[in-house]
């Protein structure tokens, strides 16, 4: 469920990004500091700009900080929210929505359940679990010892709490997937039908047990285990407070409990947390005595970590130059749980249905077309010089996060416009009239309609840049209103199969469940392009089906799918990103490893 | 007096009234609402999810029927639930009202402490080489973008030579309530107050120069001169008088000024303030919020002149308020 | 009934009222910074203007991202920018761009307010009350997140709505301060006599109060001009300016909002700074003389 907390950060970036722009202003800082080390600083910088081009390839960061010293008694840690806006601070897992409320609820709070490195739940945690033969039944059992903040045990009954209140008709988040819908007698309660859930049982303070309607891999990713603290925050199923009450409530917003390694001391809203060290912590001692949380502007971020001011941030990719030769911080990058696509419309939503239709005849309904668009995108160069590499061609919809499940043998389309050319000519897209365009197999005049985003200085030349490559295969291609358009005004016009929009650049975070059905089903209304097919329908089906818990079984479904997609072209993944953390080499025992979360106790300073 | 305070104070019901109105209407024109894309974070969510959040927060109801609604609760002093902070809009504010008040006040009395002496300097040696080099500031100033100065301070004074913090509004490990509290709060606002305050000081120094180089040669000065009063004195108690008293009167026209420079300042120096938060709810979609502040800077105006009337008619009498 | 009176009484008060311009133009040649900031401004904008006369515009908007980050050299005077775009290109585009917002805006919205006090200060009473009414009310507005708002709803962006949308916030300062200068004329006898010679209203204004008033405009518009080129691009900064592939002089400073670029690649945003800084300065020097003009005690000429 972290992951989910990715997938929000790609979207949440993006509206972001349009704010950033705005006020990173400056810090531009690096000026004089370090007068001394000047000279030899911008010797390094031209250097690496010119052969920032050669690097790229070899890009590889650790996933952990090299320093094996042993923590400090009592260390004091400073970790930088990197936002250029304030944190909205609803600090309970089952009603935040923001990023950054995710990284504060990490340090505080965290899930029943551990998970691995590929996202699945594990007996690692504060609980453990046990499913049933059918795999429809999931049994759970909180440890010993295990105690919020305020001393009292964590119950059952507490992670019951989280269940109702994402099922309750008032509850107005976005956590209310199909995940949660499956558990049997969900849907009642969620319709207030019923007061209760029929699928959740308590055994007793320590063990409850969960049915689900259908069996789903999804479940062992998928799975909600993050308990509320009844007592403390009051009981909405008694009538003590209510669903808005409990989200604006000081409970939550000024002095939340969770059951974590630091406790919350003290808020400054929008800007700064400070945490201390909680000594109950059921794994151990904590090994810091107290962490300042703050938000640090993405324009000042890096003069920040380089004064030392800061211990752990992340860094936005088109500052890696200036932060790469910084001298007391070390880097650490994995790949993003996200990818940057070309969407080309096909159909639209049918609200009655709730199904996608697609459109035989709609503008980008040739597979030839799409397929030659992709080859005529220079991915590799937008990669390499805009972003030095911490982005990289993107090759198949399963992302490469997903170990067990990307393919590598689907290897995308690299920058090819002879090849785009060809398949064009074959498709009979020709310039009939001599204008350089060609016009669609009718011998129509063809223009293609592009949506993009803006936000973030990249935004514009990267959509000038596809709109070149595009035209320079004979595809005229334009931009929509002629402009970029915020996140919003995007959005809805995607979501809404706007007719202006033909193709349109998107980003998806994917989560930690690789099942991608949510994006690409029939039913699914994120589904943006329209695509369907009888053929998708079935390997999504497979994907998730009882047999899937086979890893074997799934990985074989997901790689035909894989292929399909790479063959049909809905969507045109471009690029993968690195997500970039700095840590200040004072720092020990961190990592950015998926599954190494439980060790965040450990983190801590050496002298 | 009263009479008049209580009769502005009157009209200023239909104006906000309508500014609520207006400001409204526009912000449900923006393309798409708080929900738009808030749900990419979960592609499991089902569209019946995301439909009945539209519906319980009334996005789906024609405009007039949520204004009523909006109405309705903003007379009882609810102004509305903000979707991207789940809080009542009215406590999300009062925290940010505190922090912008706080830096527009200290952009107003810093900008008065160098434009009064400033301009005064200007007035009396005019044509001097003091004079020019304040002019030519006054050039400057009013020439800069608000926003390139302030990256600018920020550059120079936050990180090359580091003296003051670079953003938010005060150190969090300082314990709440005490004098170290203040003064680190003091500290924090130092660096946008100063940005702030040197470019607001262009309309202050303009008036006073020009002001106190009319009234030098009107005749009650002249008289006093040839009385033989020392020329220090004819300043002091003629022509100051006379030309420092409509200062405080534009105070309130300060205040529109103050709104518009605020964004710049928040925005660059992480002040979390409304400016930033408008700008915030502005791409999120937060109508709420949007109407809210716009409401508060509006009513702020209103106070802001009619507190300048009151004044002028308070210093001179010749000015009746009808 | 006129009377030959009357009609002296006009012609004095015109004869009173040589042409302002060559009382400008006097001021002007005897203020030699003034002097300076006219043949300055001027060359901007002639070079500004004639640009696209020597640079493609296609051309210069082509993103080339072999090139990003040049730093100046002959090939690009001041270097590329992150797009690999000609910097000096965008210059000159840019700061035609932003002048011909600034020059509209101040001139639509002048001529807006100009219009709406004239007809407030010529006609008082019931007209006067009903046009001030809105006005203070419009005054209440503020006017910087109205606009915000407005850029965001305007589906086809351009530069002309942005015009617009400016120009909307820009015009009732004015009017209020012709109104109250005009409330001041119509007492006056030239204004009287006219009427009683039975002149149109209309003609009264254009051609009697307008001319009489035309120097306090002059010299607001100057000031405004100045500010309204200073709101383009601190729009563009915040984000919610000009389309990204309208060069502006704006997009180019906003460009100052990392840190690496402020140091490192300071040719992007730098000349663009200063560039507007000298067009204020220069704008403010000339509107300084056209001032002392209008105001025969301050005159240097």
């Amino acid at each position: 469920m972290k992951k989910r907390s990715l997938m929000l950060l790609a979207s949440l970036m993006l509206v972001l990004s349009v704010f950033l722009a705005a006020c990173s202003g400056d810090d531009s800082a690096d000026g004089g500091k370090d007068k001394d080390k000047g000279k030899d600083k911008g010797k390094d910088n031209e250097k690496t700009e010119e052969g920032s081009g050669d690097n790229a390839a070899e890009l590889d960061f650790p996933l952990a900080v090299s320093n094996d010293a042993e923590a400090m008694e009592d260390g004091e840690m400073t970790v930088a929210m990197v936002a250029g806006e304030p944190f909205e601070g609803t600090l309970n897992r089952n009603f935040y929505s923001g990023t950054y409320d995710a990284e504060i609820l990490s340090y505080f709070d965290e899930g029943l359940l551990d998970t691995d490195g590929d996202y699945l739940i594990t007996n690692e945690g504060a609980a453990t679990y046990e499913l049933s033969e059918d795999n429809k039944t999931l049994t759970l059992k909180i440890k010993d010892g295990v105690k919020w903040h305020d001393g009292e045990p964590v119950k059952t009954s507490d992670l019951l709490y989280s269940y109702q209140l994402l099922g309750h008709p008032d509850y107005a988040g976005n956590r209310y997937d199909f995940i949660i819908e499956n558990v049997v007698g969900m849907p009642e309660y969620h319709e207030g039908k019923t007061k209760e859930i029929s699928g959740i049982e308590i055994i007793n303070d320590q063990e409850m047990k969960f049915t689900y309607t259908e069996a789903s891999p999804s479940i062992l990713s998928g799975f909600w285990s993050y308990a509320t603290p009844r007592h403390y925050v009051g009981d909405v199923m008694t009538g003590e407070t209510t669903i808005k009450d409990l989200e604006s409530s000081d409970k939550i917003r000024v002095n939340p409990i969770g059951f974590g390694p630091y406790k919350i001391d003290k808020i400054v809203p929008g800007e700064s947390v400070l945490y201390s060290r909680n000594d109950d912590y059921w794994r151990g001692k904590p090994a810091l005595k107290s962490i300042v949380q703050k938000v640090v502007s993405p324009a000042t971020i890096v003069e920040s970590v380089k004064k030392g001011d800061i211990d752990l941030a992340t860094i936005p990719a088109d500052q890696y130059l200036t932060v790469k030769d910084v001298d007391n911080i070390e880097l650490l990058a994995q790949v993003d749980y996200a990818y940057t696509y070309i969407g080309f419309k096909q159909g639209k939503w049918d609200a009655k249905k709730k199904e996608n239709v697609t459109d035989p005849d709609a503008k980008m309904a040739s597979k030839e077309l799409r397929q030659a668009m992709w080859y005529a995108m220079d991915n590799a160069t937008i990669g390499e010089k805009l972003y030095h590499g911490l982005r990289f061609p993107g090759t198949s919809l399963i992302i490469p996060v997903f170990k067990s499940f990307h393919d590598e043998s689907v290897e995308g389309r690299m920058f090819d416009p002879e090849k785009a050319k060809q398949l064009l000519d074959d498709a009979g897209f020709e310039d009939k009239d001599g204008d350089g365009f060609r016009e669609d197999q009718n011998g129509e005049k063809l223009v293609i309609n592009f949506a993009s985003m803006s936000g973030g200085e990249t935004a514009e030349p990267i959509a000038k840049a596809y709109m070149q490559n595009w035209a320079d295969i004979g595809l005229k291609v334009e931009l929509v209103d002629g402009r970029l358009h915020d996140f919003n005004a995007f959005y809805d016009m995607v979501e809404n199969d706007d007719p202006k929009i033909d193709i349109y650049q998107g980003a998806w975070g994917t989560g930690s469940d690789p099942d991608p059905s949510g994006l690409y089903g029939r039913t699914a209304s994120f589904n943006y392009t329209r695509y369907t097919s009888e053929k998708n329908d079935e390997l999504l089906k497979a994907g998730t089906s009882e047999k899937a818990f086979d890893l074997e079984y799934r990985k074989d479904i997901y790689n035909q799918w894989q292929e399909l997609m790479y063959e049909d072209v809905p969507v045109a993944p471009t690029v993968y990103r690195y997500a970039l953390e700095a840590a200040n080499k004072r720092v020990v025992n961190y990592s950015i490893e998926p599954g190494k979360e439980s060790d965040r106790y450990k983190w801590g300073v050496a002298e | 007096m009263v009479k008049f305070i209580f009769r502005r104070l009157l009209v200023m019901i239909p104006q906000l009234f309508l500014l609520s109105l207006i400001i409204f209407v526009l912000a449900k024109q923006m393309p798409g609402d708080a929900v738009t894309g808030a749900f990419m974070g979960n592609p499991n969510v089902t569209p019946e999810q995301v439909e009945k959040i539209r519906e319980q927060y009334g996005l789906n109801d024609p405009w007039y029927v949520q204004y009523g609604a909006w109405v309705g609760k903003a007379v009882k002093g609810d102004l509305g639930q903000s979707y991207t902070h789940k809080q009542p809009v009215t406590s999300l504010l009062a925290g940010r009202v505190a922090n912008t008040i706080t830096l527009s006040l200290f952009v107003l009395i810093v900008s008065y402490a160098v434009a009064i002496p400033l301009g005064i300097l200007a007035g009396r040696w005019s044509d001097t080489w003091v004079d020019k080099l304040i002019v030519t500031y006054n050039y400057f100033s009013f020439a800069t973008p608000l926003f390139v100065f302030a990256l600018l301070m920020l550059f120079v004074f936050g990180f090359i030579l580091g003296w003051f913090p670079t953003g938010g509004s005060v150190d969090i490990r300082i314990e709440s309530g005490t004098f170290a509290q203040f003064m680190s709060k003091l500290h924090h606002l130092v660096l946008p107050g100063l940005s702030g305050a040197l470019l607001a000081t262009f309309g202050t120094i303009q008036y006073l120069r020009n002001d106190i180089i009319d009234t030098k040669l009107k005749d009650f000065v002249k008289t006093a001169r040839s009385k033989g009063v020392p020329e220090g004195k004819v300043y002091t108690r003629h022509i100051l008088r006379n030309s420092l008293l409509p200062i405080a009167a534009f105070l309130g026209y300060e205040i529109t000024g103050l709104i518009g420079g605020s964004i710049f300042l928040e925005v660059i120096f992480s002040y979390p303030g409304l400016g930033q938060l408008f700008i915030q709810s502005i791409t999120g979609r937060d109508f709420t919020v949007v109407t809210a502040i716009v409401m508060i800077s509006g009513a702020a105006v209103i106070v802001g002149t009619m507190l300048s009337d009151v004044i002028l008619s308070a210093i001179d009498p010749r000015i009746r308020i009808e | 009934m006129v009377t030959v009176n009357q009609k002296e009484l006009i012609a004095k008060e015109k004869a009173n009222n040589p042409s302002l311009l060559k009382t400008i133009w006097r001021e002007i040649r005897h203020d030699k910074l003034a002097l300076v900031s006219l043949v300055l401004l001027l060359g901007i904008i002639i070079t500004a203007y004639s640009s696209p006369l020597f640079i493609d515009q296609e051309q210069l908007q082509r993103v080339n991202f072999l090139e990003t980050w040049e730093k100046p050299s002959e090939t690009h005077l001041l270097g590329t920018d992150d797009g690999g775009r000609d910097v000096f290109g965008q210059l000159l585009l840019g700061t035609r761009n932003s002048f011909t917002i600034g020059l509209s805006v101040t001139l639509i919205a002048g001529l807006f307010g100009l219009t709406i006090g004239l007809i407030a200060g010529y006609f008082g009473g019931f007209v006067d009350n009903i046009i001030m009414r809105i006005i203070d009310f419009l005054m209440v507005l503020p006017s910087l997140m109205f606009i915000i708002v407005f850029i965001v709803i305007v589906p086809d962006y351009s530069v002309f709505t942005f015009v617009l949308m400016m120009s909307a916030f820009a015009w009732f300062g004015k009017a209020r301060l012709i109104r109250s200068k005009g409330l001041a004329e119509r007492e006056l006898d030239y204004i009287n006599a006219s009427k009683t010679l039975g002149t149109p209203s209309w003609k009264i204004m254009v051609f009697e109060m307008f001319p009489n008033l035309s120097s306090l405009v002059i010299v607001n518009m100057t000031l405004t001009l100045a500010v309204n080129i200073g709101l383009e691009t601190s729009l563009t900064f915040l984000g919610f300016g000009l389309p990204a592939s309208t060069p502006s002089l704006g997009t180019l400073i906003a460009f100052a909002t990392n840190p690496d670029i402020v140091q490192n690649k300071w040719w992007v945003w730098l000349p663009a700074s200063l560039l507007i800084l000298v067009m204020m300065l220069c704008i403010n020097y000339i509107g300084q003389a056209v001032k002392r003009a209008s105001d025969a005690r301050q005159r240097l000429a």
